[in-house]
């Protein structure tokens, strides 16, 4: 009681300091670092850029002020050596407690006025694709619960020391343990929560419950070791072993010490959001399970019912297999680690079954015994939170109302050792998903909805072949665009609906594919009659199969169609990043060699121009392409570093490779198309070059090493490097 | 006056605020010299004169703003109550103000001499480079000037009204958002960075058009004669 009695005169009192203004003064200008110095988000993605970033770095920046104004705050009354005085007027237990009660209400106040000031600062800089939602999350979770973490952690180490030097150096040291060696582990970097990209167009609750769980381990972990360290506070003139033996009296203290680290440790134990994956990415043991002799896959189907509250995922799967072994058969299901399965029935029979603590790529290993039947139909139950296994990536099974990415074992358990029946692997699948959200096989099947129930959800159902599947939905915007002689069913977020209409992205679908399609040939992976364009939520990333095709939604944000090195505005960046479905993913690029400026981007900007050109005129594209280039090829030639390469190699190991980097941008994105520009010329025109290149496009492929490389181009081109030399 | 000045100095730079300067002003430099300054500018080496004028061209608000701080301990309401003991002592007023300018200006150096140090420690730690001869001459170029002239200009508005000082840290930055003519490019540092490819060749020596030449003397002249001024009219400015 005396506690609460004190708490307001002692937050009166802080806030009475001119310090701690200062403190909180700079706590709500700190977001800024975000946007200059420290981004520990390394995606393009607007809410990467202008939320999680100044988010993080004002956490980070504030908790370590607020933990030196914590010091100086405890220290104050030692310091001005008048604590004998006031301890023997008020408790020193008493004291520490009222202390922290005011600096945490002090981080409450920092953190609402920061993110008063900030709330239109955001807004401005993200654009169309801002929401509150985000906005609150982003700054409670990475900036809110880094103060009283930083709070928690300087107190207790002021309280255990009792040395403000000693506890500045400790705290110090607490702080750059966060930001070195334990920043890529997502649990243990109390200060600058792992968070490489917020999606601008889908939610985003995955990170943030991950986020959430980490500080809420850190609190439990921090509030233990503070009362443990508040039972150390000095009383009475004895020293440190003396107060804790005097405190420890009252047996609620130490207990309620244990009880925190104890939850903490648990939660730092249980966390759901990852699997322990078997991080040797070479090992692939599950491909080397042996197939069960005798069965053959007949038929599966699944019911998937997602809970877009809670991020899980419950279903039922049936598998019916042809036995013709006469034995009982072990067969192989790759599962999301995260389920747990139940109710395993063959033929209505319970059969026992196991699940492995080994885990790989993604996938634990179930294994059933099915019996010594002909006709066998399994079936079970699965349930639990879909995890993934990249820590400093995380948000990839991100399950909401607004997105959804189910992936082979996280949609059905996926049979690893069953050989195909005469029909493949054929599956039916019926997912059931809010009303506002579609399902979008990634592939060339067709979902369609088969039920509505008065919950506000609908059931789709769709046909697939194959042991896996992977399953988008979400609330996208469908658009069909009649483009090369099929039909383009390109799907984006409903968020993104402005950016894409001020970039046409529909126009630029469509020329694109009709140009390319008449110059190089049809996409391999189009069936022909379709093609579903997907923008997906960030990831990193795009890839295709039959069918299908992924759009990474950090090539369409406001800021990179801003990016004057892809083309002369949102439309041409549209065009060029639609054009990577031709060169990148219809042909595949090895990586890129640092030393050489082949690479998928020299044929996509190359291309870019073609179709700019043809659409715009030839001043227009000489004028924002052809000169563009030379200006920069010209600064790349004259570049300091290029012409004496010798200095480049005297720097540290990781500033070569950041100006390489740059400089390897140039060359890729400037002096690569420069180069098939002057191929253009010596081979006798645009006509002969869109020849070589169709040619090229549609070569035969060497399944061992399909990537198609500056050699093979020049081989084309009957050209030879030094033909294309520009000094 | 020996003793007084020694006695300045101390005051100004053996103190919190000082050291406090002289890290923010360390941090920004490690700021500058491995983002920007390690590239290079206008094709040239990180460690030509053109580079190392660029880098101190981007210290120099901050530079600017020191030697400003330090004329507010002349100017605070605190030192302007104390100058009435001051006055009583038997030094003469005029010498008394020198030494105090002296001593702002010791500060101001050992600033820029830090900022130079490092970039020196920089060039030898990467680049195994020690020619610092050749940097002298954009140093005082750009440096002797601005700090002179932010000496005299800010001791004569501190006279006038201590919030002026404040006011006076911003133009640097004000600058820095013009769009000033070429001969007037050594103040927003743009100089270093298009002056040399105006030259046509790779590499170029050090060179100062007479125009930009003559801004800095004049720049330099205005400063000291600004210092003259408020030296000299100590009595009427309290």
């Amino acid at each position: 009681m005396k506690t609460m009695r004190l708490f307001p005169l002692e937050l009166r009192r802080l806030l009475q300091s001119r310090l701690t203004w200062l403190m909180m003064a700079l706590t709500v200008l700190s977001p800024v670092l975000g946007l200059v110095l420290y981004k520990p988000a390394t995606s393009t993605t607007m809410l990467s850029m202008y939320l999680a970033n100044p988010a993080i770095a004002g956490g980070t920046a504030g908790a370590i002020l607020f933990g030196l104004l914590t010091i100086f705050e405890l220290d104050r009354a030692c310091r001005s050596r008048v604590d004998i005085l006031t301890d023997a007027v008020v408790s020193p237990l008493t004291t520490a407690l009222t202390r922290l009660l005011a600096l945490l209400a002090a981080t409450v106040l920092t953190v609402g006025l920061t993110m008063l000031v900030w709330l239109p600062i955001s807004a401005g800089l993200i654009g169309a694709v801002f929401t509150g939602a985000n906005y609150v999350l982003a700054y409670l979770l990475f900036l809110g619960l880094a103060l009283p973490l930083g709070v928690l952690a300087a107190a207790a180490a002021y309280q255990f020391t009792r040395r403000a030097d000693l506890s500045i150096v400790l705290f110090i040291a607490f702080c750059a343990l966060s930001l070195t060696v334990w920043a890529a582990d997502w649990q243990l970097c109390w200060l600058n929560p792992c968070v490489w990209a917020l999606s601008d167009d889908f939610s985003n609750l995955r990170v943030f419950r991950s986020v959430a769980w980490m500080r809420f381990t850190w609190l439990l972990a921090l509030a233990g070791v503070w009362t443990i360290s508040y039972l150390c506070i000095r009383q009475y003139g004895k020293g440190v072993f003396g107060s804790l033996a005097r405190s420890v009296r009252r047996l609620y203290r130490p207990v309620i010490a244990l009880a925190l680290l104890a939850c903490s440790g648990t939660a730092y134990a249980a966390q759901p959001f990852l699997d322990h994956s078997n991080p040797d990415l070479t090992v692939m043991s599950f491909y080397e399970i042996p197939y069960a002799e005798g069965v053959t896959f007949v038929h599966r189907t699944a019911q998937v019912f997602p809970d877009t509250d809670a991020g899980t995922v419950t279903g039922r799967a049936s598998y019916q297999f042809r036995n013709t072994s006469g034995q009982e058969q072990s067969i192989s299901f790759g599962i999301n680690p995260g389920y747990a399965i139940s109710n395993v029935k063959a033929n209505g029979a319970d059969i026992p079954f196991t699940v492995s603590d080994y885990q790989e790529y993604n996938e634990a290993l179930l294994e059933v015994t099915i019996p010594a039947e002909e006709e066998v139909e399994l079936t079970m139950e699965y349930s639990g939170f879909p995890q993934e296994s990249m820590p400093t990536m995380q948000g990839g099974k991100e399950l909401s109302d607004e997105y959804l990415c189910l992936e082979n074992s996280a949609l059905s358990p996926r049979v690893m050792n069953v050989m195909p029946g005469e029909a493949g692997y054929p599956a039916e699948i019926e997912i059931t998903l809010p009303e506002n959200m579609l399902a979008i096989p990634f592939g060339s099947s067709e979902a369609e909805v088969v039920a509505e129930h008065e919950d506000g959800t609908r059931t789709w159902r769709y046909e697939h072949n194959g042991a896996g599947g992977i399953l988008y939905a979400g609330d996208y915007i469908r658009e069909d665009i009649e483009a090369g002689g099929m039909t383009i069913e390109f799907y984006y977020g409903r968020k993104h609906q402005a950016v894409m209409e001020a970039a046409q992205a529909v126009d630029a679908v469509k020329e694109v594919v009709d140009y390319c399609t008449e110059h190089y040939g049809s996409l391999s992976f189009g069936t022909g009659e379709t093609l579903k364009l997907i923008q997906s939520r960030v990831a990193g990333g795009g890839y295709a199969t039959t069918g299908a095709s992924l759009l990474d939604e950090a090539d369409f944000t406001a800021a990179n169609l801003g990016n004057t090195e892809k083309g002369g505005g949102a439309g041409e960046v549209m065009i060029h990043e639609l054009v990577h479905q031709w060169w990148g993913l219809g042909n595949m690029f090895d990586t890129s060699d640092p030393t050489s400026p082949w690479s998928a981007e020299g044929l996509t900007v190359y291309t870019t121009y073609r179709i700019v050109k043809e659409l715009y005129g030839e001043d227009y594209a000489r004028e924002h392409y052809v000169d563009q280039w030379q200006k920069a090829v010209d600064d790349y030639y004259l570049n300091f570093y290029v012409r004496n390469p010798e200095y480049l190699e005297m720097l540290p190991e990781q500033v070569q490779l950041a100006i390489s980097n740059s400089l390897s941008q140039v060359r890729q994105y400037n002096e690569m198309p420069l180069k098939i520009y002057k191929a253009e010329q010596l081979v006798g025109g645009e006509e002969a070059m869109d020849q070589i290149l169709h040619g090229l496009f549609n070569r035969e492929l060497n399944p061992m090493y399909p990537y198609l490389t500056y050699q093979e181009f020049l081989s084309a081109c009957a050209l030879t490097e030094e033909d294309l030399n520009l000094g | 006056m020996g003793k007084i000045f020694r006695y300045e100095c101390r005051r100004l730079l053996w103190n919190k605020f000082f050291i406090g300067l002289a890290v923010v002003l360390l941090l920004y430099g490690a700021l500058v010299l491995h983002a920007v300054t390690i590239l290079g500018v206008s094709h040239t080496a990180p460690f030509s004169p053109w580079s190392f004028g660029d880098y101190l061209s981007r210290m120099l608000p901050l530079l600017w703003i020191g030697m400003l701080f330090f004329l507010t301990f002349y100017t605070s309401p605190k030192a302007r109550r104390a100058a009435v003991l001051m006055d009583t002592t038997p030094m003469p007023p005029k010498q008394y103000a020198w030494v105090r300018c002296a001593a702002a200006l010791t500060g101001g150096v050992l600033l820029s001499l830090l900022c130079m140090g490092e970039a020196a420690v920089f060039y030898g730690r990467m680049f195994h480079w020690y020619g610092w001869g050749s940097l002298l001459l954009p140093a005082l170029t750009v440096l002797l000037p601005a700090l002179v002239f932010a000496l005299g200009s800010g001791w004569l508005l501190g006279r006038l009204r201590t919030w002026l000082v404040y006011v006076w840290m911003a133009v640097p930055f004000l600058l820095a958002a013009l769009p000033l003519p070429e001969v007037l490019s050594l103040w927003n540092g743009r100089f270093f960075t298009a002056y040399p490819l105006t030259l046509g060749t790779l590499d170029p020596a050090f060179a100062l058009p007479a125009g930009a030449a003559a801004a800095q003397v004049v720049l330099l002249a205005v400063g000291a004669a600004l210092l003259a001024a408020g030296g000299s009219r100590r009595k009427a400015m309290r």
